[in-house]
């Protein structure tokens, strides 16, 4: 029984799993979990994941969730991934520790507080709050100063400096790629004082191509709908 | 040049660090950064931890933020460290890095946010904010209810069933004694429907006996502090 992922192709870490296994050459069956739909409430999923999250992964016996720790554990485990992704030499390794870290409580929780507070919540049954999308767009700001300053100085193609992407390339990109769904302009205006930013998300779109193009499709799928409903509710004159 | 631990012991990541150092016979030189003072805030320290933080180790000429990461670094670099606390066996690692990782969003938010907006602020010239306690309380329950059903089910002395604490125990640990700072009557009422959680604390505590307590004895100075200012603010009628 090989490595099973459980998946929602919306949520920025299940994609970041997703694109490491395809670049990897690592043989997965894709299990779909659709948050939309509730099914990561399910008895049969909380067996898989007891905190009801994706992504998740079973590898044999062996059940795993937390992103970051399955990234971590795929890197280590399977001989065809290429060392730049998670480096043996310690003190490469710890670099991309600390950002990996540094992401839960900065920038994926200013960029996920963003979009879904001003975009996303409905398609789940919540609704939009423009107070907390306030908030989490302050901090999805200053997240995107901290790395432009400190991991991407210089002319870095990506974090630290490195010529080739690793997990914490993969997964903060990820992150920012929900962006999409957000109304265009608003997006424009977030991005927008951010060249290195951009271009490090080209950089890894191309190292990670085409992968990183289709595991991405269903959000721009969400996207198209929800700038229709955006344009029903108030047309552009 | 040996190792440089910057720390302030009322920093939950700060202590985890020096007490792991200190269990492992690690030699190092702690530098304390007063939080209340804003000494994380001046140029030499930014230059250390541009995100302005504690802690953060120079090792060398090797500089590293983020709790996590350090105790990772440090648990691989120094041959003098017990293999319980970061196993070499790759799928015991990754659940130790699955709670490392799940820590961010959950104790730690929920703890970090209660105490400080409940207890601590004032010690650093900030008002108290009852509302956005009330959240930190409520995700820190549900995380507590989740370590016990998961983590600790069963007769387990430590995270995950092991005989012998790992760098998930001290993290986690370590946060959960911040509640010292709380209202004593307050913080009994929390720990006392989880009996697991405290016999685990207590495991710990033995475990990693001298230091934990020695370290942690500037938190029971600031109790004091904070208890005798509250008690001058209820007395004044």
């Amino acid at each position: 029984m090989g490595l099973k992922v459980y998946a929602d192709r919306m949520s920025q870490p299940s994609r970041a799993i997703i694109i490491f296994c395809k670049m990897n050459q690592i043989d997965f069956e894709e299990v779909r979990i659709d948050i939309s739909k509730g099914q990561h409430r399910t008895p049969e999923f909380e067996k898989i994941n007891p905190m009801k999250q994706v992504p998740a992964i079973i590898d044999g016996r062996f059940k795993l969730f937390e992103s970051h720790a399955i990234l971590r554990y795929l890197a280590c485990s399977f001989p065809s991934v290429s060392d730049h992704w998670y480096p043996n030499d310690l003190t490469s390794r710890a670099k991309i520790d600390s950002i990996l870290d540094w992401h839960h409580a900065n920038l994926r929780r200013g960029a996920m507080t963003y979009v879904f507070n001003s975009a996303l919540a409905p398609a789940l049954g919540f609704s939009l709050n423009a107070q907390a999308a306030e908030e989490g767009k302050k901090l999805l700001s200053s997240s995107l100063l901290k790395i432009k300053s400190f991991w991407l100085k210089g002319n870095s193609r990506f974090l630290l400096g490195n010529a080739q992407p690793s997990i914490a390339d993969l997964s903060l990109v990820c992150e920012l790629m929900q962006l999409e769904v957000v109304d265009s302009e608003e997006r424009q205006r977030v991005l927008e004082p951010h060249q290195e930013i951009r271009d490090w998300m080209e950089n890894v779109k191309r190292a990670t191509h085409p992968h990183f193009l289709e595991v991405h499709g269903i959000l721009y799928k969400v996207k198209a709908r929800l700038e229709s409903r955006r344009n029903r509710v108030s047309p552009k004159l």
